[in-house]
């Protein structure tokens, strides 16, 4: 028959090195039967005082953790301040680059615009989860293995330059370029993926012809705000330089649109036949429609630059 | 009013570094686990079982406590008896503890002027 100290000390002892395993259950068996004994010698019944000692001792795998000099925690203090700097790292930018690039992909390739935003969103979640698993896993196991890092010392030349707060968010940065991105996967996506008409042609919403200059020229635009929206954050606020270059972009932007929808190239001419009210006079009541809101979010995009930068030169 | 949790914390960071010098002064006279328990015990250092058993081992492992089997008495026990290493080690960290006494002996006496 096994008793209850038999079975504590063989619990111990699976979580203990093996080649001190002998040697170390059979002083721990000593001294369990010594406190026994001083308490049964006080009058005390044998089973109650067993019960007493072993839980006073505690759970066996954290009795065996300190015989063998072990943590109890995933990742401790010394890799914790590492794997966090490097969990936030990656998980600043790579799941919204792959929800970005899947959703294109869905968009584009596959030809299903309708199933890109959930696609985005799945890929970038699923990514964000095994990144975060696979780095704390590799922590846990340097953490269990006491492998040195040899990381460099921390000095105070790390210390960031800035004592003002960032005006321009990592979260703000992200999502300006994953909307630039969209706009432009949307510019090519609706040549390819087109709407279908109710006689199941399908025709792209805006002139092919533009293809031959306007439509690379705006995402030309496209691509050098993302290269605005980088020197932004590198910057960390907004600078009398960039509120120009900004300037610069909207107009480069805003006036080709402008000019395309107030000549009426902008729309593919195939599609306007196909819609009554787009033919009977329709396109002009668009082209003022998106040529006002083409002005007023370059007009506001371009004040709010401006006031920005002035709040943070104050 | 001072919870007894936070009480709690400060004791035992407090205590913590003294079980080694209670059981390195002890332990000049041979002794096995339990009976050692018991006299720091009985001299105020009350040390939990599941602490001051893990505790002698790393102890020996790091040279400062020597350990016999004494198999005379009705079960065998595992004597550990402070080593020439143990001792020194015992020396300085005496010469700290009555550095930080002395140390704060001179604080509250300043603080008080």
């Amino acid at each position: 028959m096994s008793s209850l100290t038999d079975r504590y000390v063989a619990a111990t002892m699976r979580a203990v090195p093996a080649q001190r395993r002998l040697e170390i259950a059979e002083e721990l068996r000593g001294s369990i039967a010594d406190m026994i004994d001083d308490r049964t010698s006080g009058g005390q019944d044998h089973a109650s005082a067993e019960r007493e000692v072993l839980t006073e001792l505690g759970h066996p795998e954290k009795l065996a953790a300190s015989y063998s000099d072990r943590t109890l925690q995933l990742i401790g203090p010394r890799y914790y301040l590492t794997w966090w700097r490097l969990l936030r790292l990656l998980l600043t930018w790579i799941p919204a680059i792959v929800g970005v690039l899947t959703g294109l992909s869905k968009a584009l390739l596959d030809g299903e615009p309708g199933a890109a935003i959930g696609a985005a969103i799945v890929a970038a979640m699923q990514t964000a989860v095994q990144i975060a698993f696979w780095v704390t896993l590799v922590f846990a196991v340097l953490e269990r293995t006491h492998t040195p890092l040899g990381l460099p010392e921390w000095t105070v030349d790390q210390l960031p330059e800035e004592t003002r707060e960032r005006q321009i968010s990592h979260s703000d940065s992200i999502a300006s370029v994953v909307f630039l991105l969209a706009t432009i996967g949307l510019l090519v996506g609706q040549h390819f993926q087109r709407w279908t008409t109710d006689d199941g042609t399908r025709l792209p919403a805006l002139d092919p012809a533009l293809w031959s200059f306007w439509l690379p020229a705006l995402i030309v635009v496209l691509l050098a705000t993302v290269g605005l929206e980088i020197a932004k954050y590198r910057s960390g606020r907004w600078t009398w330089p960039l509120v120009a270059v900004n300037a610069v972009l909207n107009v480069a932007f805003a006036a080709p649109v402008l000019w395309l929808l107030a000549t009426d190239r902008l729309l593919n001419p195939e599609l306007v036949e196909r819609f009554a009210w787009l033919r009977d006079g329709g396109t002009v009541e668009f082209a003022r429609v998106a040529g006002a809101v083409v002005v007023l979010v370059a007009i506001w995009d371009v004040i709010d630059s401006a006031v920005k930068a002035g709040r943070a030169t104050r | 009013m001072v919870s007894e949790e936070v009480l709690r914390t400060h004791l035992q960071e407090l205590r913590r570094g003294t079980v080694v010098v209670a059981s390195l002064v002890a332990l000049r006279r041979p002794d096995y686990g339990y009976a050692l328990l018991q006299r720091l015990a009985a001299h105020g250092f009350a040390v939990d079982a599941n602490t001051l058993y893990p505790l002698l081992r790393r102890l020996e492992d790091q040279g400062l406590l020597t350990s016999e089997w004494n198999t005379e008495e009705s079960r065998p026990r595992k004597f550990y008896r402070t080593s020439d290493d143990g001792q020194d080690l015992l020396n300085r960290l005496l010469d700290d503890m009555t550095a930080v006494r002395s140390s704060v002996t001179e604080l509250i006496e300043g603080a008080e002027r």
